[in-house]
């Protein structure tokens, strides 16, 4: 018979809130002694990592083998050795656990790893800076970390991907705190991380733009610990005062003397919260728990523990049993409290009568019948806080029992219970020891405590729980094949060459093979691939790489694996231009230049768009590049094209005109470029002139860089008209377009006799309807007039009406005997005057 | 017609139209996001081709309250920033980058400490990591993105507002931009579910179908949205058409009111600039009877440079404006009609609400002032607006143009009009117009004669500068080649004989020039080519191909005329778009023009194929079709596009782009002649 819920229960508050301490595993003789240790516990039934502490003494003899190597030894919670990792480098300031279990280990040289439970690692660097100072101490969270330098300085790291560290506010501080603390970013208000800082009396809190300086009187401080949900701290002074405060430091909740407590020796080893209303505070061989109104529960235990804070409660490690306090759940409180009359209560007992066949079951059913559906639904909520299956049957039952006098319920909570404790009984069982408490497995996530399980290396495991969850089997099979790999030697038997490869054709049949037999369709080959190529296995990985479906995930192990032209046609047709760029810049810093461009111009059209991606990368940053990669290939009109760039960049006329020159000079290369040879040609001419030109206007005139075109107006608009008609026929300017442009600079000129004696010089190759029409334009009406005489017989009235000579055009229309005309124009008469004057000359025709 | 306003108004009920707000609320969560995600107070340096866009999502309020103290124009010269975070915003554009690292080097020298983040649109580039780190200064910057996809310009377009897109692909060869297309389009299946066929036609749109295709997951158990896995039910089809296809209506003059004022005043991310006394209302009305509704029509002003010139900004949108709904898709010859009509409405409401008499019709008066003041104001606006319009339609460049234009497409005298073009150069044209012409000739008659071609080159190099030979260059060059000799040299690329475009045939085919007479056409919009005054835009064309295969043989708004002669032809009358059953048809005339063709049916992969029963029974349930330009699209194609999606009961079309183009951008882009916006001081 398993004890009853409640013997493990101890109240507070006369008897209305409880608090449990439930045992978790047995753990006797299997961890050292904790105090000579120092220990990181990662949170939500994580294990825990013991580093001895130096400062402490120890007894020579039995067990002391590695004294003078430093280790860190992983346990999981059921004692179960799981890991031993070594360290070789510099001092190790701090260890301590993220998100996601991975052991962050960083030393005094700012250099932290990421070890997973398997001690693979990856390494980073607080960066140079930090290097020089020195790191001194640091707070590891969940999801980054805060280190003090050796300048007293603080820098954060944010997340777990070797970000840059940023640096907060300097506190300013002339030696280090007595004690610090952080407060995460997501349980702070502004979302983003809070250092607090004990210094002397008062504490700082520092986050990245200001360091506030709380003026505090009581410190320093020897414990600072912010509350689960941020809001509260927990302070514990020299004088052993325990204060709690809000995180504000405006409201002050609570304190407790620590020295009346009975049986406390010694130095108080930890403060930590247990929950977010009581606090638990640790010595040497007591455990103490601190409830919101001063009230206390010890907790016995033989030797030093270690206590971490869950979300949930808070886990205590003992010399002899891994233990979890927590505040009793409602639902539990409400079932199992003695005396509770609440509709789940009389539900368990109706149940309970209704197994020793009591009579009394129907009739208490009966009398709970409004509230029949609430009590079950907290049934199936109290079984899953209980620890024990038999306990979690019984409550599962019960709800089961009063689901039969419902008419309607939704059974999805009662299924989704019911698996759920499957797969919690599973991984609690003391081989696997991860003692996730229900609410612990709702505050992460499925996938999360599969991907524990896959980091342990339990993959049969976390397969089967995955197929009973109805998760995906993907990662369970990318880690499993990784590992497969990992063990798997390069051959099975025999040596050599062709065993090798038989060796990686094995293990990649047997990978593909079970993929495709559990559905793994969306693992990446690319990442198992990249894993067997880190361990030396080309082979192997290129076999996994074929196949992979996506492109764009084998080009960087293509890359690394030196298949250069393979990667440069994957990324091409993965569409991705960045990837593209990725693969051409890193080829182009690797290979010797030569080798580059023959890689490029080997690949024929399939590489044409990585050879234009190069262009236009080169165009704006590497041009000398790219002019080498245009003359290797004898590529002319692109290099003439480039040295035409160029001349409209550079500002100075010398090297603009050698670069027209130069591009013609290419352009002449090839033959049947003869046009744009010939262009340049008159372009450097033309420029050539110009300077010229600029020089005989004493520099007044700005000629250079003009076209032909605007370099004419210019010569007629400063009384250059000579060299205008120079330029003319040494470009061969067409008799259209010259005159035009000496209309169009003779009326800007206002120079109307010049335009007049222009216009006689010799029949106008333009007609004088454009003369009269752009006089009109720019608003010489009567200029114009003298050229309508000139024009088309039939068009004349028009623009006599152009120019505001009604009656001329009435007269034109006399003489042409347009009679329709003259009614046209007398339709359109804008007042009365010439209306009259037009009716006059009709009257005349007739 | 006077059923005509009642088309509009249903075609603009809600009936099953994807809501693209919702693209607009994600870009602006995003920008808040990324704002939020540096602490503290910050300045905040814009690259100026994205201020146009981003003040399509948000406002400057909003920056301000999401900490931002100031904003500056990413331009070269020194940055004068006083809070700690400068945060940079841009498109992973090396020049600007280079900018950033010279901000960075100076501060350095000054040894002035500010963090530096970098937000790039719309994702990381490794290019740029790489040329930060080869100014030294990549530890500095923190580079994260902001990925600003989408982004609504009307409830019926979305765009990217990618401005170089026409050149990136077609000149540079840099197809970046189709693969920020798939990503678009991949969030946009996100959204609204599968495209259930994906129709295109061009060797772009092939390549950027295909990309598109590869981002749908295979297989049921992947980790993706169900979105992807199963067919939309809102949409039944995308069609991708890329530029290249048809380059002859963005050539041409567009002469709808939207087009027009785009060509000759130009619209740059639905705002353009007018005069500043068209926008502001002459006094404020002394009637406080109205109260609050009488405010003007916020002409919002987003992103204003601090030029003070008389010009202002304004957003062209249909929120404010009702009236610029019912103009914007006319052809500018019958705006002047339009507007007449509604001035002479508004002045009989104004009237006969003046005649009240009770309290009761009063108070019902006063309630619709607001309203009519608003409608006021927008009548007042577009009034002043095609006033300024009307001359710039008279000038003789512009008719000269026009009348180019229309032999051409005819295959009028082609010697003649080649000749008319060297006569505008010599007359001074601008370079634009005139190579939109030269290359619309080539186009349109298969090549310039060798000899007149480099005649008239050299005349253009003469006339405009030498500078301009690599513009000539590019437009021959075998990717894009729109102004070629003919016959090709004998050593010209294969990929260049092959782009020959079969106008001709195509005009017949696809019926491209309606023989009507003028007045018909002014009078009746019965076809696409009411937009062009004649000519109906290929690319329209082809999207009847797939959605409205009876629009290309006939003019179905004629058809209904016809059949209501005796009953009035309702809207409801209309024909039940039919079923997209892809190139079905037309597959000689789509094949006949170069480039790929695409036809992929995406039945997703939940098994729930949507049955060929109900595939083809006209469905009751409307769907959209989504028209996808790669390579932009201009104002005109989405009016006409809209023309065709009123034709038909049950099909609306959401219109998506790279960009809106004329052909002035297109050239003006290739020639490298930067339309940068923006003043030069902080804004």
């Amino acid at each position: 018979m398993v004890d009853h819920p409640t013997a493990t229960w101890e109240a507070m508050q006369d008897g209305n809130v409880f608090y449990r301490r439930q045992q978790l595993y047995s753990v006797a003789g299997k961890l050292p002694n904790l105090s000579d240790y120092i220990v990181a516990g990662c949170r939500h039934g994580g294990p825990l990592a013991l580093m001895r502490d130096t400062s402490k003494l120890i007894a020579l003899g039995r067990a002391t083998t590695s004294v003078s190597k430093t280790q860190i030894h992983v346990y999981s919670l059921a004692g179960e050795a799981l890991l031993i990792i070594s360290w070789e480098q510099a001092k190790i300031v701090r260890f301590g656990w993220t998100l996601d279990e991975r052991l962050v280990v960083l030393n005094e040289e700012g250099v932290y790893r990421l070890y997973d439970l398997q001690g693979d690692y990856q390494q980073f660097s607080l960066g140079a800076e930090a290097a020089e100072l020195g790191v001194i101490d640091a707070r590891i969270q969940d999801n980054g970390m805060v280190a003090i330098t050796g300048s007293l300085t603080l820098l954060e790291v944010k997340g777990w991907d070797g970000g840059r560290p940023l640096a907060l506010a300097n506190p300013g501080l002339s030696e280090p705190p007595h004690v610090w603390s952080v407060i995460p970013p997501d349980v702070n208000i502004s979302r983003h991380v809070e250092v607090l800082l004990s210094v002397e009396s008062t504490i700082l809190s520092v986050d990245n733009l200001e360091v506030v300086d709380q003026r505090l009187s009581r410190g320093p401080f020897t414990h600072i610990s912010p509350s689960p949900n941020g809001k509260s701290l927990a302070l514990l002074t020299f004088s052993g005062a325990l204060w709690i405060v809000s995180t504000d430091f405006q409201r002050s909740v609570d304190e407790f003397d620590t020295n009346t407590v009975p049986g406390a020796e010694g130095p108080i080893r930890q403060v930590e919260w247990c929950g977010n209303d009581a606090i638990l505070v640790t010595w040497d061989s007591l455990v103490l728990l601190v409830g919101p109104y001063g009230e206390t529960l010890t907790f016995a235990h033989s030797g030093p523990t270690f206590a971490v804070t869950e979300p949930d409660g808070v886990r205590i490690m003992g010399p002899e049993v891994c233990d979890m306090i927590q505040k009793v759940p409602a639902s539990s409180l409400s079932i199992f409290r003695p005396g509770s009359t609440s509709p789940s209560a009389i539900l368990y007992d109706a149940w309970e009568s209704f197994t020793q066949r009591m009579p009394k079951a129907d009739e208490s059913i009966r009398s709970i019948r409004p509230e029949l559906a609430a009590a079950v639904d907290e049934c199936i909520d109290a079984a899953g806080r209980e620890w024990e299956p038999y306990w979690q049957r019984r409550l599962l039952n019960a709800a089961k029992f009063g689901r039969g006098f419902l008419d309607l319920h939704n059974p999805t909570d009662f299924v989704n219970m019911g698996q759920t404790l499957k797969v919690l009984n599973a991984v609690r069982y003391y081989e696997i020891g991860i003692p996730l408490t229900y609410a612990q497995y709702m505050y992460g996530s499925p996938s999360q405590l599969v991907k524990r399980l896959t980091s342990r290396n339990m993959h049969l495991l976390a397969l089967r729980i995955s197929a009973f969850l109805g998760l995906k089997p993907d990662p369970v099979l990318k880690h499993w094949a990784s590992a497969k790999i990992l063990r798997s030697k390069p051959s099975t038997t025999g040596s050599g060459k062709d065993a090798e490869l038989t060796g990686d054709e094995e293990v990649c049949k047997v990978i593909v093979q079970k993929f495709e037999e559990l559905g793994g369709a969306d693992v990446s080959y690319a990442d198992i691939a990249k894993r067997a190529w880190e361990v030396g296995r080309s082979g192997l990985a290129t076999k996994l790489l074929e196949y992979e479906p996506r492109a764009s995930d084998q080009v960087p192990l293509l890359l690394t694996m030196q298949e250069d032209q393979l990667a440069l046609e994957k990324a091409v047709d993965s569409g991705d231009t960045d990837l593209v760029y990725h693969v051409l810049l890193h080829l182009h810093k690797r290979l010797t230049l030569g080798d580059f461009f023959r890689l490029i111009e080997s690949g024929g059209p399939k590489l044409v768009a990585a050879s234009r991606l190069l262009e236009v990368y080169a165009r704006e940053q590497n041009r000398d590049m790219l002019r080498d990669f245009y003359y290797s290939d004898d590529r002319r009109v692109e290099s003439a094209v480039l040295s035409l760039d160029e001349a409209s960049r550079s500002m100075d006329p010398g090297a603009k005109l050698a670069a027209v020159k130069a591009a013609q000079k290419f352009f002449s290369d090839d033959k049947d470029r003869a046009f744009e040879a010939k262009m340049m040609d008159e372009s450097t001419h033309l420029l050539t002139l110009q300077q010229q030109l600029e020089k005989e206007a004493d520099g007044k005139v700005e000629f250079f860089g003009k076209s032909v075109n605007e370099t004419i107006n210019l010569c007629l608009l400063n009384g250059m008209s000579k060299r205008a008609d120079k330029i003319k026929s040494e470009f061969k300017v067409s008799d259209k377009r010259f005159w035009y442009l000496k209309l169009h600079a003779l009326t800007a000129l206002r120079d109307f006799e010049a335009l007049e004696a222009f216009s006689k010089s010799k029949r106008s190759p333009i007609g004088y309807e454009a003369f009269v029409r752009h006089l009109v334009e720019k608003g010489h009406s009567k200029e114009a007039v003298r050229y309508v005489a000139k024009c088309d017989g039939p068009k004349r009235a028009e623009l006599y009406v152009l120019c505001g000579e009604w009656r001329m055009a009435g007269a034109v229309c006399k003489e042409r005997g347009d009679k329709k005309g003259l009614e046209d124009l007398r339709k359109k008469s804008p007042n009365s005057m010439i209306a009259r004057e037009l009716d006059q000359i009709a009257s005349s025709m007739k | 017609m006077s059923s005509e306003p009642d088309d509009r108004a249903t075609s603009k009920s809600p009936e099953a139209l994807v809501d693209v707000g919702l693209l607009k609320e994600i870009a602006r969560k995003a920008l808040v996001d990324a704002l939020n995600s540096v602490n503290g107070a910050k300045t905040l340096v814009l690259d100026a081709s994205l201020a146009g866009p981003l003040g399509l999502v948000t406002e400057v309020s909003l920056l301000k309250h999401h900490g931002v103290d100031k904003m500056f124009w990413l331009e070269p010269g020194s940055l004068s920033a006083t809070t700690p975070n400068i945060v940079y915003l841009c498109r992973p554009m090396i020049k600007y980058v280079k900018i950033i690292a010279d901000h960075i080097k100076r501060y350095a020298k000054e040894s002035r400490k500010h963090t530096y983040t970098l937000f790039l649109v719309p994702r990381i580039s490794t290019l740029i990591t790489r040329i930060l780190e080869e100014e030294g200064v990549l530890g500095d910057v923190t580079i994260s993105s902001y990925n600003l996809q989408f982004v609504p310009l009307a409830d019926d377009v979305v765009s990217l507002e990618h401005e170089n897109a026409f050149k990136d692909l077609w000149v540079d060869g840099d197809e970046t931009v189709i693969y920020d297309s798939a990503q678009a389009l991949t969030t946009f299946q996100k959204l609204y579910g599968l495209f259930p066929r994906i129709v295109g036609k061009g060797d772009g749109a092939a390549r950027l179908a295909t990309l598109l295709s590869r981002e749908t997951p295979k297989s049921s158990t992947s980790s993706s949205p169900d979105t992807l896995l199963t067919p939309s039910e809102k949409i039944d089809s995308l069609i991708v058409l890329d530029r290249r296809v048809d380059m002859i209506t963005p050539l041409l003059t567009q002469l709808t009111y939207e087009g027009l004022i785009d060509e000759l005043i130009g619209i740059k991310n639905s705002h353009v600039e007018l005069p500043a006394s068209l926008l502001s209302p002459p006094a404020p009305p002394a009637a406080s009877a109205a109260g609050p509704s009488t405010s003007p029509p916020t002409s919002t002003v987003p992103l204003p440079s601090l030029k003070k010139d008389a010009k202002k900004k304004h957003h062209l949108t249909t929120t404010t404006d009702p009236l610029f709904e019912e103009l914007r898709d006319l052809n500018f010859s019958s705006v002047g009609r339009k507007l007449n009509r509604v001035a002479r409405r508004l002045d009989e409401d104004y009237r006969t609400n003046l005649q009240s008499k009770t309290v009761a019709q009063l108070r019902d008066f006063v309630g619709k002032l607001g309203g009519l003041q608003t409608e006021h104001q927008s009548l007042r606006l577009h009034t002043g607006l095609s006033e300024l319009l009307v001359p710039l339609t008279r000038t003789e460049q512009f008719n000269k143009s026009l009348e180019i234009q229309q032999n051409l497409l005819a295959s009028y005298d082609v010697s003649a009009q080649i000749s008319a073009i060297e006569e505008m150069i010599a007359q001074g044209a601008d370079m634009q117009v005139t190579l939109r012409l030269l290359c619309l000739a080539s186009i349109t008659s298969g090549g310039i004669k060798a000899k007149t071609l480099e005649n008239i080159k050299r005349e253009i190099l003469q006339a405009y500068g030498y500078n301009y030979l690599p513009l000539l260059l590019s437009l021959a060059s075998p990717s894009l080649g729109i102004l070629l000799p003919n016959p090709l040299p004998a050593n010209a690329p294969l990929s260049l004989t092959a782009l020959k475009y079969p106008f001709t045939t195509l005009r017949k085919s696809l019926r491209l020039l309606i023989d009507d007479t003028p007045e018909g056409i002014d009078e009746v919009e019965n076809d696409i080519s009411f937009t062009y005054s004649g000519y109906a835009p290929i690319s329209i064309r082809l999207v009847q191909c797939v959605a409205q295969k009876g629009g290309v043989i006939s003019n179905p708004a004629e058809k209904a005329e016809s059949d209501a002669d005796g009953k009035r032809a309702a809207p409801q009358g209309k024909v039940q778009a039919q079923p997209i059953v892809g190139w079905k048809g037309f597959e000689d005339v789509v094949a006949a023009i170069p480039g790929a063709t695409v036809d992929i049916v995406q039945p997703g992969t939940t098994g729930r194929v949507p049955l060929i029963a109900s595939l083809l029974e006209p469905r009751e349930h409307a769907t959209t079709t989504v028209v996808f330009f790669l390579g932009g699209c201009t104002y005109t194609e989405i009016a006409a596009l809209r023309w065709v999606g009123r034709q038909n009961r049950g099909r609306k079309f959401l219109i998506a782009t790279t960009g809106i183009i004329s052909g002035a951008s297109i050239i003006d882009s290739i020639a490298g002649v930067g339309k940068a916006a923006g003043g030069s001081a902080a804004i």
